[in-house]
Parts: structure tokens; C-alpha cells; sequence
């Protein structure tokens, strides 16, 4: 796990300034703190920051190929790496690091961006072939690992794992990107290519961004359509298919667990990191730690269930505890690591609890991220069937509705209103008719823009933007299908996987990976029957039955509780910290021209007054108050250069001399 | 009985105005609108207005009760205090 960065010119020259790289890796040096390295290539220069995993002595980047001289910076992990080796080895290929860095060199030096589909992993990786003057940027088929860029207008580019090395290089400035913050107020993050920053692109997912002698193109090497689902109702078929989800899953934590590091897991206490746990459990041993967030506030409190889990299986139990101050003390830095403003605090306590994993000394955590997305395991499915049952029959629709959503303030208040409220909900001829409240509730805060804001977005919303690109056909496929791609290529990389999993774990120096998001259980999973996923409201079927042997019962059958943290009380109760009245003053959203600032007053009064106990108000407050931080941070008095890297590089590569042969340095280890 | 010189329309739009126009500055609100289907109030915000009816004239409303019927508008909390403390 690491980051990477780097600068390429259309044409040999001018070089690119070593310090200028340094600066770029000092910006990324959390992602990497065990050291760095950098190649310079005439007109070029790379560099990688390093968390060593694998080959702890050898796998230093930049990696160059002994005969074409391309060079390789990459962030992630290969975990079918030692089988993709001995195949290559079949192949007469040599190897000189037991690294998956060399292993992915080798199979794009040999078989170029074709490679990418015999790849297991989680990576973000820029492939530069110096006699085409070409860069290729990767990223993973879920995008777990992140990589922007941004090409000048001299043709140059800019790239970097986060957009703060690009913004160390100098090379350009940051500026809020208006339609990327209007993206996370109704899609909870920028939709890729676009990010929080003007000028900032991200590599999507699944995508391949190629920029040769300046020109750039764009393409997909892979998309997490559905396949062609297995007809309900045949018991032997779907007893099979759930047999071999086992296989996959307990293959897939096999391979997650691979490192020369010790690892952890994540444990929530709900269905999903349990099944994580329990097979890690039996893969690690008892070694194995997990680690929870617990909180002082009974509402988000799972602790009860983490600790029956812990018991159950055995596993060394670590818990962090997140309390008002450290939540609204943590929530800065936060931000400055996600890179742009978030719906929920959430993330803030996995931020605290990365620093908890470090501290015991431990790298490497698995978590249940993704199961509720394959498996159809959130509330908005049942929204969408509930929906569906309702145009056929009102009233069974109606007497079920009260099932969803119980952990909602109000919950035990709601009555015939809210019962039609939920299922009259969008348009059923929409095609994002599933998404329609869940955009309702976070659009709230769009009500508080500011006028200019107001008018660069809002003839064109994010919605909007979103039906224009859908994939082909998409209208024609089933509404669950719909709900479970819509779920896949909008929160889950920005909001779960970035701003709540890389950026806040990365930020002290701990990888999260991901056993539901390994292809091959997505695979199976998009082949299931619906009937293995969701049975009437029955979530999530396949897993709760393989849970059913691995876990106490109440944890198998436990139903969904999604993983929140308080939003609106840390940062207004008692000894609430002077910075959130600051931020949230006329004079400061005045300053930073995004909010309205009688309206957001309006907000912070209902706040004050413990009266902004819902969803809506809730999120409105973490946009309102993340975006001051972020523009605080980025573009105002919080902003500060980044001094460059002075320690000495563990490999350095100097090229500029026109040489590819010995010009390698590498620091003697230790 | 509504006791007399009680201006429930009058204080519910007050109450309205206060929590929840300040997110629709540009709504000017009548006392026959709907409030759910302008969007001036969400399904949670319903809870609160139920809430501050209950509380401010001293009624219960039972869960049957929380309809668009009874609380949609102005119009209709006002009528349906009237009715509440009329069998009260």
C-alpha cells in the first residue's frame, strides 16, 4: 500500500525538478511512512511513497523493466500474485523481489492493459513507456484505491493518489469544482472522472486513463453490470450456487489476509464483518484482533454485538470509543484527508479507530464493505419491492412499510403520512425512481446554496447529470438490478470506500481490504437467483444461511443496523469546540461563498436548540459545516505549502542522462 | 371548545415559518397549502408538527390520526384542534 505521484512532459525536456517530486511525496507520505523513492526521466519524474506489506526488505518503487525501461509506480495489492508469478514463471519469465509490484510490471510489459482482467486486487497503479512518451493510469474494478490528475494546458500532466500531491507540485492551484460538491449533496460524493477540485480529474473505477505526448483518452476495463440471473425457485441450483459462495468468500478472505504484516478486521457487530471475522478467525488463528467503534451514545452503540461476536470466535477484542469531543475533534482532520466535504460523520470514528489498529501494530484490516450493495442488504431494496407491491396492493404495502428504517428518529411516531410519504415516493416510470428519497433527503442542504452556487448548478442537478449517463439499456433492466448498480457506482466509491475507508485508514498508514468485493463473489453474486438476495423483505438471504453456521444466531439474524455517528450534537452540546461557531458565522460563509448565510442560520438555530433531530437537518449540518472546513483547508487561512522531502529516497532513478542501465541507486536497507 | 381569541392558524404558521421556511425563503405559504406535497415539511418534520400540537393545546393524537387529512395544511391542523377539543 502506497501513493504515488508524478509529472510528465509532452516532449523530453525541460526536465522535471526533484524538489518539486519531493514536495509531491512529502504530500503523500501518510499513505507511505515507511519511505520513498523516485525516478527522473528526462521531461519526467515519479515518485512512491511506501507502506510495505510484501518483500519488506526488496519492493521499493519506482520499479523499472530491465529491457524496455518502462517504469511502474503503484499503490494497492495483487493478492493473486504468487499464482500470476508462477504462471508467468511457466512463461520464462525471471523475477528479482518476491513483490506483486514486479509481477504487475512483467504482465503489462507483456500483455498490456489485457492483464487487468487476471488481476485479483485493489490497486491504483501510472505505467510509463518512455519511448511512446506514454502514461497509463489504472484503477481498480471497484475503485478502491484512488488516483487523480490533471493535465496543464502546456499539455502536461499532473498526477497523484491524492489531489494534495498535485496541488504540492505547484503546477496548479486549487478551485472548488461547483458540480462535484453538488454531486455529494445528492449522490454522497463527486461522481469520477469529476472530483471536489476544478481541474482535478479522477481516474474512475474500473477505468483506464491513457495520456500520450499529451493528449488524453479515456476507457473501461471493467463495470459492475449484472449478469443474467438465475431463475427463482429452483432449490438445487441455488443450494449449489450458495455452496460455492463459501468456496469463493472463504477463498477471497484467504487471499485478503495475505501479507508479511499482521492483520486485523473490522467488526461492526452487524451481519457482514461478522462473516469476515469468523472466517478470517479460521484462516488467521487465534491471533487474529478485531476492532470495533463503540459510542456514548445508545443510538449508534453496537458494542453489546461486537463483544458477542469477539467472544464467540475467540479473536483479541480492541475498542474505540467515540465520544462527542473526540468526534467533533477528529472531524477537521478528517476532511482534510478526504479532500472535500462529507453528508455524514461517520467516517470520524474509523478515523480514530485507524489510529487505534497502527498503535497495536497492526497494517492490515479486512471489513464487510460491499456485502449490503451485492446482496441487496440496505433498506432502500425493500423501499423499491414495498413500491412495487404497492401499485398491486395498497394495503399489504402499507401494513409492511413500518418494517423499514426502524432505527430512524421518529421511528415510533409515524402514522398513515409517512406510510404514503415512503411509497409514493418518485416517479415509478423513473429509472432512478429507487434512489428518489434517500436524493430527497440529502438534497435538503442544496436549499442553503448560495447564489452563485445556485446558478452554476442548478439548471443542471446531479440527478439529472446521472440519467444522462446511464449504461445502455439500463431502463430495461430489473429495479433491484437498477437500485444495486445505482448503489455501486455512487456512494460506494466516494463515500464508503474513499471518504470512510482509504482516506481515513490510509491517514495512518492501515489498509482496508475488501473479501465481498473480490470479482469473483461479485460475479456469483450478480448470478444469483433474487430470491438468494432479497425474499420479500427477507435480506441478504445466501449470506444469513452461511451465517447461520459460522455465528450465534441473533448475530445471523440480526437485522440491518447501517453505521452511523451522531451528526448534529457533537459540535452543539456543552463544551462543543469555538471553531464550529466560527465556521458556521455570517462572516465566514460569507467568506467562502458557497452557503447563504440567513439560511444556514435558520439551521444553526433549530442545532442550538437540540430541535434538528432528522436525517435531513442532520446530513444539511455535516455538508454545511465540512464544506467550511474543506474551503478553510484548502483554500483559506488553513491552507499551507507543503515543505518537501528531505529524507534520502530509498531507490532513486536518474535517467536524464539518456542511461537505462545501471543508473538504479538503492539505500542499503535497515 | 377552541377556547376563544386562539389563533391556531396563526401560531402553526408561526411555527412553520420558524422551523422549517427557513430552508424555502422563496415559499410564501397559505393556509390551504399542502405541506408535504410543497415540500416544506418531510416525513420527520410531520412527527415535529405532530409534536407541537400535541404539546402547544394540550391533545393527543394517536397514530391513526397522522394523515394529510388531519395535518396537511394549515387549513386542516387548524380544523382538526377544533375537532380535538371540541371531543376533549
Amino acid at each position: 500500500m502506497c501513493g504515488l505521484a508524478g509529472i510528465v512532459r509532452p516532449e523530453p525536456g525541460p526536465d522535471v525538478d526533484e524538489t518539486v517530486l519531493r514536495r509531491m511525496a512529502s504530500a503523500l507520505r501518510h499513505r507511505g511512512p515507511d519511505g520513498f523513492g523516485l525516478a527522473l526521466d528526462p521531461g519526467a519524474g515519479f515518485v512512491s511513497t511506501r507502506l510495505a506489506i510484501f518483500d519488506i526488505p526488496g519492493g521499493w518503487q519506482p520499479l523499472q523493466a530491465a529491457g524496455s525501461g518502462a517504469l511502474l509506480v503503484y499503490n494497492g495489492e495483487i493478492y493473486n500474485h504468487p499464482e500470476l508469478r508462477a504462471k508467468l514463471k511457466r512463461e520464462g519469465a525471471s523475477f528479482s523481489t518476491r513483490c506483486d509490484t514486479e509481477v504487475l510490471l512483467q504482465l503489462l510489459e507483456r500483455y498490456g492493459t489485457a492483464a487487468l482482467e487476471r488481476l485479483n486486487g485493489q490497486f491504483a497503479l501510472a505505467w510509463w513507456q518512455p519511448d511512446e512518451r506514454r502514461l497509463t493510469m489504472v484503477r481498480d474494478r471497484f475503485g478502491v484505491r484512488p488516483l487523480h490528475y490533471s493535465r496543464l494546458a502546456d499539455g502536461a500532466l499532473v498526477f497523484g493518489s491524492e489531489a494534495k500531491a498535485i496541488f504540492a507540485s505547484g503546477l496548479l492551484a486549487p478551485e472548488p469544482d461547483l458540480l462535484g460538491i453538488d454531486d455529494t449533496f445528492t449522490l454522497w460524493g463527486p461522481r469520477a472522472p469529476r472530483s471536489a477540485f476544478a481541474g482535478v480529474a479522477q481516474v474512475p473505477p474500473g477505468g483506464i486513463v491513457v495520456w500520450e505526448r499529451g493528449e488524453l483518452r479515456e476507457e473501461r476495463w471493467w463495470r459492475p453490470e449484472p449478469g443474467p440471473a438465475g431463475a427463482d425457485g429452483d432449490g438445487t441450483a441455488a443450494n449449489d450456487a450458495h455452496g460455492r459462495l463459501e468456496e469463493l468468500l472463504r477463498d477471497s478472505v484467504r487471499l485478503r489476509l495475505r501479507a508479511d504484516v499482521p492483520v486485523g478486521t473490522y467488526l461492526s457487530g452487524g451481519l457482514d464483518s461478522s462473516l469476515v471475522t469468523a472466517l478470517a478467525r479460521e484462516e488467521a488463528g487465534a491471533e487474529l484482533r478485531s476492532f470495533s467503534v463503540a459510542f456514548h451514545d445508545a443510538t449508534y452503540d453496537e458494542r453489546p454485538h461486537q463483544e458477542r461476536v469477539a467472544r464467540a470466535l475467540g479473536t483479541i477484542h480492541h475498542v474505540v470509543e467515540a465520544g462527542h469531543a473526540e468526534i467533533a475533534a477528529a472531524l477537521p482532520t478528517a476532511v482534510r484527508h478526504a479532500e472535500r466535504p462529507l453528508v455524514r460523520t461517520a467516517p470520524v470514528p474509523l478515523l480514530l479507530l485507524a489510529e487505534e489498529v497502527r498503535r497495536q501494530g497492526i497494517t492490515v484490516v479486512a471489513t464487510g464493505e460491499g456485502a449490503d450493495e451485492l446482496f441487496w442488504g440496505y433498506d432502500l431494496f425493500k423501499e423499491v419491492v414495498l413500491r412495487e407491491m404497492h401499485a398491486r396492493d395498497p394495503e399489504r404495502a402499507t401494513a409492511m412499510i413500518d418494517r423499514l428504517y426502524p432505527y430512524l428518529a421518529g421511528g415510533e411516531r409515524r402514522g398513515p403520512a409517512w406510510r404514503r410519504a415512503l411509497l409514493e415516493a418518485g416517479d415509478p416510470d423513473d429509472p432512478l425512481s429507487s434512489h428518489a428519497s434517500r436524493a430527497a433527503a440529502t438534497e435538503t442542504v442544496r436549499a442553503l446554496y448560495s447564489e452563485p452556487v445556485r446558478a452554476a448548478v442548478g439548471a443542471d442537478p446531479a440527478m439529472g447529470r446521472l440519467r444522462r449517463e446511464l449504461p445502455g439499456g439500463f431502463a430495461g433492466w430489473g429495479s433491484l438490478d437498477r437500485a444495486a448498480w445505482l448503489e455501486l457506482t455512487t456512494p460506494l466509491e466516494p463515500h464508503l470506500l474513499s471518504a470512510q475507508a482509504d482516506r481515513v485508514s490510509m491517514a495512518h498508514g492501515v489498509e482496508g481490504r475488501f473479501p465481498f468485493l473480490d470479482h469473483r463473489v461479485f460475479a456469483l453474486a450478480a448470478e444469483l437467483p433474487a430470491s438468494s438476495k432479497l425474499a420479500g423483505l427477507d435480506d441478504k438471504v445466501a449470506l444469513r444461511e452461511l451465517a447461520a453456521r459460522l455465528l450465534p444466531a441473533e448475530i445471523a439474524q440480526r437485522p440491518k443496523q447501517p453505521y452511523r455517528a451522531p451528526e448534529v450534537a457533537p459540535f452543539f452540546a456543552p463544551g462543543a469546540p469555538g471553531w464550529v461557531e466560527d465556521l458556521l458565522s455570517c462572516e465566514a460563509l460569507a467568506a467562502s461563498c458557497l452557503w447563504d448565510p440567513a439560511r444556514v442560520e435558520g439551521l444553526v438555530r433549530r442545532c442550538r436548540a437540540g430541535r434538528a433531530t432528522g436525517v435531513r437537518e442532520g446530513m444539511a449540518l455535516v455538508g454545511v459545516l465540512s464544506t467550511q472546513i474543506w474551503h478553510h483547508e484548502y483554500f483559506g487561512d488553513g491552507a499551507r505549502p507543503t515543505e518537501a522531502e528531505t529524507a534520502e529516497p530509498r531507490v532513486r532513478i536518474d535517467r536524464r542522462g539518456g542511461g537505462r542501465g545501471p543508473a538504479r541507486e538503492e539505500a542499503a536497507n535497515g | 371548545m377552541a377556547e376563544a381569541g386562539v389563533d391556531v392558524r396563526g401560531e402553526v404558521r408561526a411555527f412553520i415559518e420558524r422551523e422549517f421556511l427557513y430552508m424555502h425563503p422563496d415559499v410564501e405559504l397559505k393556509d390551504g397549502d399542502q405541506l408535504l406535497a410543497l415540500g416544506v415539511i418531510d416525513s420527520l418534520g410531520f412527527v415535529e408538527l405532530v409534536d407541537e400540537v400535541q404539546s402547544r393545546y394540550g391533545i393527543v393524537v394517536e397514530d391513526i390520526e397522522i394523515t394529510e387529512e388531519n395535518f396537511g395544511s394549515i387549513d386542516a391542523i387548524s380544523a382538526f384542534v377544533g375537532r380535538k377539543q371540541e371531543a376533549g
